[in-house]
């Protein structure tokens, strides 16, 4: 049962897995960005909306090494700011920080639990707001108003269609969790 | 081994994290000239799928949830215009009585501004027109309320706009009976930020005095705004520290943070009268 067949056989099988827990991440990906880019600007404008952007930004940083969560960062930034002509770079500023720090922050903190989850859906969101704000060189009086009433909006509305998120695809995004 | 290979992992993501905030931090410090190319080049390019998305997603918007206000506007629209119609025709006859020039049409386009993903404080704004619908440059955008901005950057199908909220605006300014110039800004506070939606009107001279409610038009000087657009209202006096001129806070009418659907001027910039009829339409 050692033999090198048993062991080329174990690798094709763990492959095949990986390949297919690839495409159901990509699924849940690419559902993540029509739910940003057609249906929420097709529902409304308002600023509380959820941000599946940074929801799919730290369901990946999750899963990864920081390094890797950092260029899932990168490339979710420059999307961003490429799609909101504001201050080049301050979206991926924000975006390498959130990632590399939630996926540091694994490591040190993240039991698989859901409200462990959750906090980290609303802060994630929370300072990605107030930073992108800040290297923006919004108002003072904006920049308040953002940290205090906007950016916690919004991270506790993406907090809950995270929670909804990881219940539905946890299978697929390989997120145990405790009950 | 084992060890050592967490080590090099370890040194391996560090490494990646101090690239990606190099390269972030290089984004920061480019000319916005180079970094509005290279937004347009992918917005024209590899993102061009996503812009599409969203254009259709606020057509979709549009008719689902604002069908009927378009509908009540254009009722209200339908009969300003014909109770302008008689009045037009007077004001042709008297023209021509005058020999004096006519106004021209301003060419517009529609445009959808098209959804941000980050919340940032609506100083510039992405529209679903572009080269190919007759947009460039510099073409003024407006609202149902008033002046919004100016196109920055253009590409095929899609156009960023620089709005009243951005540093770099300017506009000149008249009061409706033409007496008084001055140039639109935005509003500096004392810590150096900009202040929230509101414009100064400065240079005004001394011997000159706006009463509070006054409305402000551009003024059509410059190649950018036609004369006539409203812009906002004198809500204050601003802080003047030379001495010698008198600067006016105006509270602009249109909202960049609001806007959904504007229009691109597309023709003319610099004025909004047609040249001077030769002598013989004159006397015609």
């Amino acid at each position: 049962m050692t033999g090198p067949r048993f062991v080329d056989r174990r690798r094709r099988i763990r492959s095949a897995s990986e390949r297919g827990e690839g495409v159901r991440v990509a699924v849940v990906l690419v559902i993540l960005l029509l739910l940003e880019f057609y249906l929420r600007p097709s529902l409304t404008d308002w600023r509380g909306m959820p941000d599946f952007l940074v929801l799919a930004l730290l369901l990946l940083a999750i899963r990864q090494r920081p390094g890797s969560a950092a260029v899932t960062g990168f490339f979710i930034g420059l999307l961003v700011d490429v799609l909101s002509p504001a201050r080049f770079g301050a979206g991926i500023l924000a975006h390498v920080l959130v990632g590399w720090g939630a996926a540091w922050g694994r490591g040190i903190f993240f039991a698989d639990n859901l409200i462990v989850n959750v906090a980290l859906f609303f802060v994630g969101t929370w300072v990605r707001d107030v930073m992108v704000q800040i290297l923006s060189g919004t108002s003072l009086r904006g920049l308040w108003i953002e940290a205090i009433w906007w950016a916690p909006l919004q991270g506790v509305t993406t907090a809950a269609v995270g929670v909804v998120i990881v219940l539905l695809f946890r299978e697929w995004l390989a997120i145990r969790i405790e009950r | 081994m084992r060890a050592s290979s967490g080590r090099e992992a370890a040194r391996g993501d560090l490494l990646l994290f101090a690239g990606c905030l190099a390269l972030a931090l290089l984004a920061l410090m480019f000319p916005r000239a180079w970094t509005s190319a290279f937004s347009s080049g992918l917005r024209h390019t590899i993102l061009r799928p996503i812009v599409m998305l969203q254009s259709r997603a606020a057509e979709d918007r549009t008719s689902r949830f604002r069908l009927g206000g378009i509908e009540r506007t254009r009722d209200s629209l339908a009969l300003v215009v014909m109770d302008g119609a008689a009045t037009r025709r007077e004001n042709d006859n008297l023209r021509a009585l005058l020999a004096l020039r006519g106004r021209l049409a301003r060419p517009h386009r529609a445009a959808n501004v098209l959804h941000r993903p980050i919340g940032t404080d609506n100083r510039m704004l992405l529209i679903d027109i572009g080269r190919e619908d007759g947009v460039s440059e510099f073409d003024p955008v407006v609202s149902g309320d008033g002046l919004l901005g100016s196109i920055w950057s253009v590409e095929a199908h899609s156009s960023s706009v620089l709005t009243w909220l951005h540093p770099d605006f300017r506009a000149s300014a008249v009061t409706a009976d033409g007496s008084i110039l001055g140039t639109l800004i935005l509003a500096p506070s004392s810590a150096g930020f900009a202040t929230h939606s509101v414009l100064e009107l400065s240079g005004v001279p001394l011997h000159d005095s706006l009463r509070l409610g006054t409305i402000v038009y551009t003024s059509g000087i410059g190649t950018v705004y036609p004369r006539g657009i409203p812009v906002g209202r004198i809500v204050g006096i601003g802080k003047e520290t030379q001495g010698w001129e008198r600067v006016y806070r105006v509270a602009p009418f249109a909202n960049p943070g609001d806007a959904t659907s504007v229009m691109v001027l597309t023709a003319p910039h610099d004025s909004a009268f047609l040249p001077i009829p030769t002598k013989r339409d004159s006397v015609q």
